[in-house]
């Protein structure tokens, strides 16, 4: 008896960790994604015009940037909803 | 260790022509110089009378001279720029690369950034192959040069920024990878591919301690008044002596040292000739004495022959004592 009680209080403390884990990653999913969107904007802002650094620094570093121009674009393409995401991101209904 | 010099002034106030005697004046008395000519509107090869390219033509014993192929330059540099992408083609697929490199040349920024290219180029090949003990530098007109010499400072200001953000980026890809146990993944080009977390493993902050190296070595050798200088060129009116006292100013501020300012043409005329002209000329005069107090100053008359060829140089270069003598341009 006590064994079985173990056993589930084992694994309801699991999943709620597991549950914690996947929230706090997901916070910090979302901060990293906006710092990954500031880069690109910064880097190669000049393309849409925002001031941005002398030319040759971002052509240099352009070859590097697929993910963060992945991620710029996709937060453009929700930038009509940035209230939404953000209520989305923290549960808020 | 060899010392290099930018002769600095607005389109027609004689660069040129007083950078060419300075170098021969200074080659006459043992240094091995070398002129540059940087300026797409090139006279340098009329100066000497000779025929000039990118690659070092004799004067005479002592004395080279190159002129920049202006288009082959921009297209040199943009090369370089281009040939990085370009490796990474097929995996970005963003832009029709091609037809983008033509537009580049004309971008903001990609001229002086070619221009001062050249300039290293021509330092590196100095100190490597040519041996040259003084450099010469026939400038563009001033507001090209002053963004040339601002962009080593100006870049470095944003490498720094742009470091400490990336830093901030790796650090939070660390805590997801703390927290998820795996380094975060990305699908591109249809590739998985695992994202860097640590500085070391980051191609792009990898590539930004490179750019920082770089504008850092030609920021400390432009700053540096034991090796760099830059002789304002002026004539005797008040608008070229207003610009070249804000161009000096600005020079300052950048850390880069002013050798001397050079009033080229002025007009010397008996008193009972006396005009308009030369009234404008003495307020010009006064105009820079107040502005350039604390730089040596020299006075060119308008000569009567236009000074071509290496004879009329050597009168030219006489009004040019008081800076071709030991290395005034320079801090001891």
């Amino acid at each position: 008896m006590l064994n079985r009680l173990w056993d589930v209080a084992r694994r309801f403390t699991g999943s709620l960790l597991g549950m914690l884990k996947m929230r706090s990653v997901e916070y910090l999913e979302a901060e990293l994604r906006e710092l990954e969107n500031v880069f690109a904007l910064l880097v190669l802002g000049s393309f849409i015009g925002l001031p941005s650094p002398p030319l040759p620094i971002s052509l240099r570093l352009l070859p590097h940037l697929g993910r963060e121009l992945l991620v710029a674009t996709r937060i453009s393409e929700r930038l009509d909803d940035m209230l939404g995401e953000m209520a989305g991101l923290f549960e808020i209904s | 260790m060899f010392r290099f010099v930018a002769f600095a002034g607005k389109g027609g106030v004689g660069k040129t022509t007083l950078s060419a005697a300075y170098a021969l004046e200074r080659s006459r008395r043992g240094d091995k110089v070398l002129v540059v000519s940087l300026d797409p509107a090139h006279n340098l090869g009329d100066v000497f009378e000779r025929k000039l390219s990118e690659e070092p033509t004799p004067i005479e014993t002592n004395l080279y001279a190159i002129e920049v192929d202006y288009d082959a330059m921009l297209r040199r540099s943009l090369k370089k720029l281009s040939e990085k992408i370009k490796d990474m083609y097929g995996y970005l697929r963003v832009f029709n690369l091609d037809k983008y490199i033509d537009v580049l040349q004309h971008s903001p920024g990609i001229e002086e950034h070619a221009v001062l290219e050249t300039m290293l180029d021509v330092i590196r090949r100095n100190e490597a192959e040519w041996g040259f003990n003084i450099v010469v530098f026939d400038t563009p007109p001033t507001g090209l040069t002053l963004r040339i010499m601002a962009l080593p400072s100006l870049s470095l200001l944003w490498v720094e920024k742009l470091m400490e953000l990336r830093l901030a980026i790796l650090a939070r890809r660390r805590a997801v990878e703390r927290v998820l146990g795996t380094k975060p993944r990305v699908s591109l080009g249809g590739r998985e591919v695992s994202l860097a977390t640590e500085p070391r493993g980051d191609p792009v902050y990898a590539e930004l301690l490179k750019i920082r190296e770089e504008y850092s070595f030609v920021d400390r050798l432009l700053k540096d008044p034991q090796r760099f200088s830059v002789v304002m060129v002026v004539n005797p009116e008040a608008l070229p002596v207003l610009e070249a006292s804000r161009a000096a100013g600005f020079l300052s501020k950048l850390g880069i040292r002013i050798g001397a300012v050079i009033v080229n043409k002025v007009l010397k005329l008996p008193q009972e000739d006396a005009s308009r002209r030369l009234y404008e000329q003495k307020r010009a005069l006064e105009l820079l004495h107040k502005f350039f107090d604390r730089y040596p100053i020299v006075e060119v008359p308008y000569l009567d022959e236009e000074p071509r060829g290496l004879d009329r140089l050597v009168k030219l270069s006489r009004f040019l004592e008081e800076i071709t003598e030991g290395c005034t341009l320079w801090s001891s």
